[in-house]
C-alpha cells in the first residue's frame, strides 16, 4: 500500500494540470474560509462552541443515537441499522428493488463512496446518476472524486469540455456557464423521472429527529422531494443534540467548506409526505452506517469522529496540495482521511497514510470541530508501527538511535566516529551532496551538513556566562470581551439586504400597495406570463396573486404527482418544469446570512422555488430575525417540528465545481428576488 | 536568573556554532546558564516515527536530567520544545507519576525567542545587520507552541535590517518524512525556496534548526547564495550560514 501511495504521489507531482488545479484550490478555498469567518462577530467563540458540541455528541454517541432513532421513527421515517458497509449497500439496493427502481438520482454523499453503493445498485440492474456537478463529471469519466467537497478538483475546464463532448454528444465548449447549462438540461429529465432519490445527511438532529442536508446546487432538494422514495445515508456520528446546536454548526460548516456564510440550500426534513401535502418523498428511509464508527468511539482514535466533513483540512494541507486526493487510495483523502481510513478500514492497509504528513498542524488550525490532527496522526503512527512491518532502516534504525541516545557516553562515541567517516563523502562547500541509502532520499534534492568535528557539548566549558544584564518578567495582558447589543429591526433589513446581495440574491422593498404592481412589472420585464405559485396564503399573497391574474399572468399551483399516477407523473412534472418563474412566501428571513426559510405542506410545493429559472419570494420585514438561532428560539423550533420539510434558501443555486468558477443556476433557480414588505 | 540550556542533539552534533550563539545571546540577556552535560536527545525522531514504546526510557532520562533543578529550561528549537511540552504528556498519559513529572517540566520549558521576549521582556540586543531578513515561521513553533510575534519582535530591533515574514507554509522537512517521502518533501521545499528567492532576502532566519537545515540544504543544491541563520546567530551578529 505504501509503495502504491508513493507511486501515485509521483504521478500526481509530475502532472502539471493537477498541480495547477490543486494550487488554485488551496489558494481560493483558504482565502474564502478566512473571509467568511471574518464576517462572524465572534468567530473564535463560535468555533470553540462548535468544537464543544461535537465533543459532547461523540462522548454520548450511543444515547444520542438511540434518541435520534426513536424520534425519526416517530416522525414516520423508516430507520435501518446501524449497519456495516456491505449490509448498508444491500439494504439500499433492496429498498430500490422493492420500488421497481430503474433510475436512481443521487446527491453527493461521501458515505455512499465509503460503502461503494453505486456498484451494488448497478449490479442490481439500476442506473445511478450522480447529480452533483462535480460528481456527475467524475462519474462520466469513470473516476473517483478527488476531494470530498470538490469532486472534480483534479480537472481543468478543457478536460470537462472534452468529457461532455464525447459522453453527452454536445458541441465542444469550454465556457463553464454553458457546460453547467448542459448538465442542468441533461439531468433535469432524470430528476423528474427517477423512482428513487438517494442523498447523504449532514446532520441528524437528536431533539426532533430531523434530517438536515446542506447543499448548493439544488440537487439535494431534488432527490429528497421529487422521487416518490428517498433514501438518506448517514454515518452514525453525524448527530447534533439540539436545533440551537445545529444553528451553531451551520455557522461553521459552510464557512469552513466553501467560504460561504451559509450554503444556498439547507433542507430540514422531518417526515414523509403527509396526506394533502404538495410534495416530498412518500417513503423516507434512513440508513445508518456504523462500519467501524461505534468501535472507534471507544478507542484512542475517537476524535476522528468529531469531523464535520468540511474538507478545510484538505485545502490547508501542504501535502494534499502536492499529491491530490486520488493518491490516498480511500474515499476519504487528506489529513482527515489519514485518520478515518486507518480507523475504519484497517490500520494495516491504511496506517501508512499517517506518515504522509510533516505534522505541520495546518489542518488542526483550520478544523472547526477541534480535532487535534497532530496528536491523532501520531497515535495512528504508533498503532501502525505495532501492526504492520516497517522498512528495515526504520525498524532497526529507530530503536538503535534511541539506544544510542539513552547513554551520553554512547552518543558521544558514535557521534565522533560518524563525524570521522562522513568526512570521506563527497562534498561541495563543506555540505554533502550524496548520502548512501537509506538516507539517499535526503540528497536527491538537498545537501546535508557533515557532523561537527567538535560538538557543542565539547565546546561548552570554554564558554563563559557574564550573568549581568536587564531582566524583568513580562506581564500578562488580559483580553477584554466585547458584548454585542441586540440589533434594531431597521438594521436587520439593511443587513439582510447586504448579505442577500453578497450571495447574488436581489432585494426589493415596497409598501403593500405598491407590491402587486411591482411584481407584475418585474414579470413583464422578464417576459413571463406563466408562473408556478402556491395555494391560498396570507391576504398579502392572495391580493398579489389576484392582481397578477388580472394582469394576464397564469399561476399554476405546483404539486408533485403521487407515485400511483404512474405514467402521467413525468408528463405533469415536465409541464410544470416549463414555467420560467415561481412565486412563494416565506416563514422568516435571517439577517446574518440573507436567508429565507420556506415551509412545505398543502399547496406549498418546493417545486415552485426549485424548478424555475427565477424564484420570487415575499418576505415581511417584521419576519426578519438576526440569525437562525434567534428564529429557532422565537418559534422556529415548533415550525421545524410541525412541518414535513423546511428549506433554508440563501441566494440562487450555485456551483464552483469546475475550476472553482462560480456559476449560478445549476439545478435550482439562477435568480432569487426577495420582495420585502414594509 | 538561572536557566538550564537544552541544546538539542541537532545543534550539538551538526551545528555547534548555533549553540555558541545561543549561549552568547542568553549571556547578554543577563541570565546564568547551566548546561546539564548528560543531556542527549528528547526522543522526537523516534516518537514521530511511531516507536512510542522505545522512546519512553529516553523521555524519562530527559525528564530526570532537567528536573535536578527547578530552573526554567530554554530550548533553541520549536519542535524539541513541543516534544517536551506537549508530547511527553501524551506519551505518559496512562502513567500518572511520570505524567505529573512531565507536567511540572512542561510548565517551565520555553523556546528561546519566547523566553527572551515573554519571560525576560527584552527584545533589544544591540545587533545590526545590513540587508533583508526573511523570517521563516516554522510549524512547530507557530502552531505547536503559538509563538508568532516574539521572533519578529527580536528581529525588528536589529539595526539596519529589513525584516519580512515568509508565509507560514511548511518547508517540507517533517523529520523521517524528508527521507521516506523524499519526493513530496522536495516539492514542498521547492515552493518555499521559490518564495525565498522571490523575496529578495539576503538571509533566511528561523528558530527551528531542522527547517533551516532543509532550507539551506536546498538553497545550496540550487546554487543560491542565500544562506540561513538561526535567530540566535543573527542576534549575535554571526555571518549567515548554518556552519
Amino acid at each position: 500500500m505504501r509503495r502504491q501511495f508513493l507511486k501515485k504521489a509521483h504521478k500526481a507531482l509530475t502532472n502539471p494540470t493537477l498541480q495547477k488545479a490543486l494550487d488554485q484550490n488551496a489558494e481560493r478555498r483558504e482565502s474564502g474560509r478566512v473571509r467568511a469567518f471574518s464576517t462572524l462577530p465572534n468567530a473564535e467563540n463560535t468555533l470553540k462552541e462548535a468544537a464543544q458540541i461535537r465533543r459532547k455528541t461523540i462522548d454520548n454517541l450511543a444515547e444520542y443515537l438511540a434518541q435520534f432513532i426513536k424520534r425519526a421513527q416517530e416522525n414516520g421515517i423508516q430507520v435501518h441499522g446501524p449497519l456495516n458497509a456491505h449490509a448498508a449497500a444491500l439494504t439500499a439496493a433492496e429498498i430500490a428493488k422493492e420500488n421497481n427502481a430503474r433510475l436512481i438520482v443521487k446527491s453527493k454523499s461521501m458515505v455512499s463512496e465509503e460503502i461503494e453503493l453505486n456498484h451494488k445498485l448497478e449490479a442490481a440492474g439500476m442506473r445511478v446518476v450522480e447529480t452533483d456537478l462535480g460528481e456527475f463529471i467524475v462519474q462520466l469519466r469513470g473516476e473517483a472524486p478527488g476531494h470530498i467537497i470538490t469532486p472534480a478538483i483534479h480537472l481543468l475546464r478543457e478536460d470537462v469540455a472534452r468529457t461532455f463532448t464525447s459522453k453527452l454528444n454536445v458541441p465542444h465548449s469550454t465556457d463553464v456557464a454553458e457546460m453547467t447549462k448542459t448538465a442542468r438540461r441533461v439531468m433535469r429529465k432524470d430528476f423528474l423521472s427517477a423512482e428513487v432519490g438517494i442523498s447523504g445527511v449532514n446532520f441528524g438532529v437528536v431533539e426532533t429527529g430531523t434530517v438536515c442536508i446542506v447543499a448548493n446546487e439544488g440537487n439535494g432538494r431534488m432527490v429528497s422531494t421529487v422521487p416518490p422514495v428517498h433514501i438518506a445515508l448517514m454515518g452514525v456520528e453525524r448527530l447534533v443534540p439540539s436545533l440551537e446546536n445545529l444553528a451553531v454548526l451551520l455557522q461553521v460548516l459552510p464557512r469552513s467548506a466553501t467560504g460561504q456564510n451559509l450554503t444556498s440550500y439547507v433542507s430540514l426534513i422531518q417526515r414523509p409526505r403527509q396526506g394533502d401535502e404538495a410534495d416530498g418523498a412518500e417513503e423516507r428511509h434512513l440508513i445508518l452506517i456504523d462500519n467501524g464508527r461505534l468501535a472507534m468511539q471507544h478507542s484512542q482514535f475517537q476524535d476522528a469522529l468529531l469531523c464535520l466533513r468540511c474538507g478545510a483540512c484538505l485545502n490547508a494541507c501542504p501535502v494534499f496540495r502536492e499529491i491530490g486526493g486520488h493518491t490516498y487510495g480511500s474515499a476519504y483523502p487528506g489529513p482527515i482521511g489519514s485518520l478515518v481510513s486507518p480507523g475504519l478500514f484497517g490500520i494495516k492497509q491504511y496506517g501508512h497514510l499517517s506518515k504522509a504528513s510533516t505534522l505541520c498542524g495546518a489542518c488542526t488550525e483550520v478544523c472547526p470541530a477541534g480535532i487535534d490532527f497532530t496528536k491523532m496522526l501520531l497515535r495512528t503512527r504508533g498503532e501502525y508501527v505495532r501492526a504492520a512491518p516497517q522498512p528495515a532502516w526504520l525498524r532497526v534504525g529507530m530503536p538503535l538511535f534511541t539506544w544510542m541516545m539513552s547513554s551520553p557516553g554512547r552518543y558521544r562515541r558514535v557521534q565522533s566516529i560518524a563525524a570521522f567517516f562522513l568526512r570521506f563523502l563527497p562534498n561541495r562547500g563543506g555540505w554533502l551532496y550524496r548520502l548512501p541509502p537509506p538516507l539517499s532520499g535526503w540528497t536527491r534534492s538537498r545537501d546535508f551538513p557533515p557532523l561537527a568535528a567538535e560538538p557543542f557539548h565539547a565546546r561548552f566549558h570554554r564558554l563563559k556566562s557574564t550573568g549581568n544584564g536587564p531582566s524583568k518578567v513580562a506581564e500578562m495582558v488580559q483580553e477584554t470581551q466585547t458584548q454585542e447589543n441586540e440589533p434594531l429591526q431597521g438594521d436587520l433589513i439593511v443587513r439582510f439586504q447586504e448579505e442577500l446581495e453578497r450571495v447574488d440574491g436581489e432585494f426589493e422593498q415596497y409598501s403593500s400597495d405598491e407590491l402587486p404592481h411591482k411584481i407584475a412589472d418585474f414579470l413583464a420585464s422578464i417576459k413571463v406570463d406563466q408562473i408556478l405559485g402556491w395555494g391560498e396564503q396570507s391576504p398579502e399573497f392572495n391580493s398579489i396573486a389576484n392582481h397578477l391574474r388580472e394582469a394576464g399572468i397564469q399561476i399554476m399551483e405546483a404539486a408533485v404527482p403521487r407515485s400511483e399516477d404512474g405514467n402521467t407523473r413525468y408528463e405533469t412534472l415536465a409541464g410544470l418544469d416549463q414555467a420560467p418563474a415561481g412565486l412563494t412566501t416565506c416563514l422568516a428571513g435571517l439577517a446574518d446570512t440573507g436567508t429565507v426559510i420556506l415551509p412545505s405542506g398543502a399547496g406549498l410545493s418546493s417545486l415552485t422555488s426549485l424548478l424555475p429559472r427565477t424564484h420570487l419570494v415575499l418576505l415581511r420585514a417584521k419576519d426578519i430575525y438576526p440569525s437562525l438561532d434567534h428564529w429557532i428560539r422565537a418559534g422556529g423550533r415548533e415550525a421545524i417540528a410541525s412541518a414535513s420539510q423546511l428549506t433554508l434558501i440563501t441566494g440562487p443555486s450555485r456551483t464552483a465545481d469546475v475550476e472553482m468558477i462560480l456559476t449560478l443556476g445549476v439545478h435550482g433557480p439562477e435568480r432569487l428576488v426577495v420582495f420585502t414588505l414594509d | 536568573m538561572r536557566i538550564q540550556l537544552f541544546i538539542t542533539c541537532m545543534i550539538d552534533s551538526l551545528f555547534p556554532q548555533i549553540g555558541e550563539a545561543v549561549f552568547e545571546v542568553l549571556s547578554v540577556a543577563g541570565v546564568e546558564i547551566h548546561f546539564p552535560t548528560d543531556q542527549t536527545c528528547c526522543g522526537q525522531p523516534t516518537y514521530n516515527a511511531g516507536y512510542r514504546d522505545h522512546v519512553k526510557n529516553l523521555a524519562k532520562r530527559t525528564i530526570e536530567t532537567l528536573t535536578r533543578s527547578d530552573d526554567p529550561v530554554v530550548i533553541p528549537s520549536g519542535s524539541c520544545a513541543v516534544m517536551i511540552r506537549k508530547e511527553f504528556l501524551e506519551l505518559f498519559r496512562e502513567d500518572p507519576p511520570w505524567h505529573q513529572r512531565a507536567q511540572a517540566l512542561a510548565s517551565r520549558t520555553y523556546e528561546l525567542s519566547e523566553f527572551l521576549v515573554d519571560v525576560l521582556g527584552h527584545t533589544e540586543y544591540q545587533a545590526s545587520f545590513g540587508g533583508r531578513i526573511a523570517y521563516h515561521p516554522s510549524c512547530h513553533l507557530l502552531r505547536g507552541l503559538g509563538v508568532e510575534t516574539q521572533p519578529l519582535d527580536l528581529l525588528n530591533q536589529i539595526r539596519g535590517a529589513d525584516v519580512l515574514s515568509l508565509s507560514p507554509d511548511c518547508c517540507g522537512f517533517g523529520g523521517v518524512f524528508a527521507i521516506d517521502h523524499a519526493e513530496i518533501s522536495g516539492e514542498m521545499m521547492n515552493r518555499k525556496l521559490d518564495a525565498i528567492e522571490n523575496s529578495g532576502a539576503d538571509v533566511v532566519v528561523g528558530a527551528d534548526v531542522s527547517c533551516l537545515m532543509q532550507i539551506e540544504g536546498g538553497l545550496r543544491r540550487r546554487g543560491s547564495s542565500i544562506r540561513c541563520a538561526h535567530i540566535a546567530q543573527i542576534i549575535a551578529m554571526k555571518e549567515p550560514g548554518l556552519r
